[in-house]
């Protein structure tokens, strides 16, 4: 069975008094029936987290750019401006719900939710720790990619449904660029993949260690350089500077949400915003290490040993430690999209196709052949091994 | 129970998305209710334990396939006359009553005819209870890379005449002055 | 409720649809749709077989060329949709009959 938070969570001796009230309760085994609570409790949780690190996102993205062009941002409602996304959800729910006369109003309905639901079904699988997992299945960055082409469709179709000449030239712009950079990012994806042995993020992770030269970044020189390959190529699946051609503001008014008011507009904001979070979650998890945490500490195993803590309390400082490690590095690439966005200048779009097609997807091919011929060659030793004969535990099986 | 739940909502989905196809008038709607089928039969792969196959299914056709067709719906939403080369007026694009009528009598004989024929293999089949799923992606490669590596390769070279085809079939030709 | 009964009703549902679509459509494309949806009913049952009688994995072998067969086909086909609708400015399949005369 797949690893997943209710299967942590069941260690506990809470979850069995729970299922042993529900039991009685009900007069069958509510072991299921807990579990599913649960799931619903956590995606809750999860949901409303992520949401409020979109929400946080536009806070961050205003913040970070006045900061760079030597601005204050906002700081007006609240504590330096913090609830300033609060503000602007309120103004949007207040707006009025515009359907343009011309719209196919219900796929003018359908294409928010759709990237809404594509960014939202790709949470399942993000290893926030290694017990605070919705499910760790066993193709979970494949089902990944897979659902994150919603976002794709979505856009296109906002784009198509709008019946507005910007917003259908940047739906197109939009689509053919997701499906285009998807490309080099599945290559690398598939790179890691291979020097993991495995498609499931507990593998992917439990193949790397929490020191910086345990990670897959470090392994070989063809991980360090699919690290760029992806990060720049998942840049552009987002649709972020200085990739937002889609968006551009000097071309197409705003491309595909020209048309959109309010909620609907807000939803594809925060699609856009939570995508850009699950972006460098995996970059994380794939690359600098995921969830670890240096000298083992996340196991907790130390803590019973040396101090004689409580079997789950030690597990669940572990994991506490690993979120902590998890949400740091992923918020410090996020900290890099809006640097990047704010200090690049936008691409044209022969040039965008251009490094896709003629650079980022040989190099991806090239850095996947060059893994598998790493893995035959040196038996999977990542090269801090190689250099110190050391036997840590670096590299895959 | 909950594989049951999740197998009747993929069923339904996966069956209510084929007859809206069917139904629908409008190809870019008729293209959505296709996305809608194609996750409902992921979601019957998912509940019988072909894991692999599901995501599959969904990067494939979710990414690939489905922005394909809603692409070229665009680019082919032209203008398209009414009158064929006889001077006769043409039967809409999207078929009329006629057609429909035709089309659910000619599959209702050809379902006839077929479940004629499947009749006796289905009478004769009995159930084996379930197994229970077991992670089929490490199994699936293998397979891949020993029994049916011929067909591996051949779809692989597939896809490469696939992929030089149809981009030299959609490429404008270059105007000759001659 | 999960039989190879159920997954045969369901498999036989879309084929129907599918023919359906595509005898009824004159559009290219429309029936590019229906030729989908025949494709998924026939991976449909290769799992559904592998899974309920002989519990291998050869159908889901046989499910992925089928998908990787409808990713041609319709990459393929869709080009020549568009090509064709360059020549002829029209996706009607009655248009397509040059070589009739």
């Amino acid at each position: 069975m797949n690893s997943t938070v209710a299967s942590y969570f069941a260690q506990s001796k809470e979850f069995q008094a729970v299922v042993v009230f529900f039991t009685d309760l009900f007069g069958f085994d509510a072991t299921s029936f807990v579990s599913f609570l649960l799931f619903g409790a956590v995606a809750t949780i999860i949901v409303g987290a992520m949401a409020t690190i979109g929400g946080l996102g536009t806070y961050a993205e205003r913040k970070i750019s006045a900061d760079l062009q030597m601005r204050h941002g906002p700081n007006r409602v609240g504590p330096y401006g913090l609830l300033q996304f609060l503000a602007d959800g309120v103004k949007m729910i207040m707006k009025e719900d515009i359907t343009p006369k011309a719209a196919d109003s219900f796929i003018f309905l359908i294409a928010p939710l759709l990237c809404l639901v594509g960014v939202f079904a790709t949470l399942a699988v993000i290893p926030y720790s290694s017990g605070f997992i919705l499910s760790d299945l066993n193709v979970g960055i494949f089902y990944l990619v897979g659902m994150a082409s919603l976002v794709g469709v979505g856009i296109f179709l906002g784009g198509y449904a709008s019946n507005s000449k910007w917003a259908m030239l940047g739906g197109m712009r939009g689509a053919s660029q997701i499906i285009s950079y998807e490309i080099p990012v599945t290559l690398s994806i598939l790179a890691i993949v291979l020097l993991a042995g495995g498609m499931s993020m507990g593998t992917l992770i439990s193949s790397q260690g929490g020191m910086p030269h345990e990670w897959n970044l470090f392994h070989n020189p063809f991980a360090f350089i699919g690290f760029f390959v992806y990060f720049i190529a998942a840049l552009a699946e987002t649709n972020r500077a200085p990739f937002d051609l889609p968006e551009a503001e000097s071309e197409l008014v705003s491309g595909y949400h020209t048309e959109y008011t309010g909620m609907r507009f807000a939803f594809f904001a925060l699609a856009e915003y939570i995508e850009v979070f699950v972006v460098c979650a995996v970059a994380v998890a794939l690359f600098l290490g995921g969830y670890k945490v240096p000298f083992e500490l996340g196991s907790g195993q130390i803590f019973i040993d040396k101090i004689g803590m409580d079997a789950m309390i030690a597990k669940n400082i572990g994991n506490f430690l690993e979120i902590g490690s998890f949400m740091t590095k992923t918020l410090a690439l996020y900290y890099v999209v809006i640097w990047v966005r704010w200090s690049l200048p936008r691409l044209r779009v022969d040039q965008l196709m251009t490094l896709c097609w003629k650079y980022l997807t040989p190099i991806a091919l090239f850095n996947l052949v060059g893994i598998a011929v790493w893995m035959w060659l040196f038996d999977g030793a990542s090269l801090f091994t190689l250099i110190f004969h050391s036997t840590g535990s670096a590299g895959g099986h | 129970m909950f594989a049951n739940t999740l197998f009747l909502l993929s069923a339904a989905l996966t069956v209510g998305g084929a007859f809206a196809v069917l139904w629908s008038k409008n190809l870019m709607h008729a293209c959505i209710y296709l996305l809608a089928s194609f996750f409902g039969v992921a979601g019957l792969y998912a509940v019988i334990g072909a894991d692999f196959l599901a995501a599959t299914q969904m990067v494939v056709y979710a990414g690939g396939v489905v922005i394909l067709m809603l692409f070229s719906v665009m680019l082919t939403g032209g203008s398209s006359e009414k009158i064929n080369r006889f001077g006769l007026e043409k039967i809409p694009a999207m078929g009329n009553k006629k057609t429909l009528f035709a089309a659910g009598f000619a599959s209702f004989v050809a379902a006839l005819i077929v479940l004629k024929i499947l009749a006796q293999f289905i009478k004769h089949y009995d159930a084996t209870p379930m197994t229970a799923n077991l992670p089929t992606v490490e199994r699936i490669g293998v397979v891949l890379a020993t029994d049916h590596i011929l067909a591996f390769e051949i779809s692989s070279v597939l896809l490469l005449g696939a992929l030089i085809g149809a981009a030299v079939i959609s490429r404008p030709r270059r105007e000759k002055n001659d | 409720m999960i039989s190879l009964g159920s997954y045969l009703a369901i498999s036989f549902a879309l084929f129907i649809c599918g023919v359906a679509v595509m005898i009824a459509r004159k559009n290219i494309i429309a029936i590019l749709l229906g030729i989908e949806l025949i494709l998924n009913s026939a991976a449909l049952n290769f799992v559904a077989y592998t899974k309920f009688v002989n519990n291998n994995i050869d159908g889901h072998i046989m499910s992925l060329f089928i998908i990787v067969i409808a990713a041609c086909e319709a990459a393929v086909g869709l080009g020549i949709v568009i090509r064709f609708f360059q020549l002829r400015e029209s996706v009607h399949v009655d248009d397509a009959a040059q070589l009739q005369n």
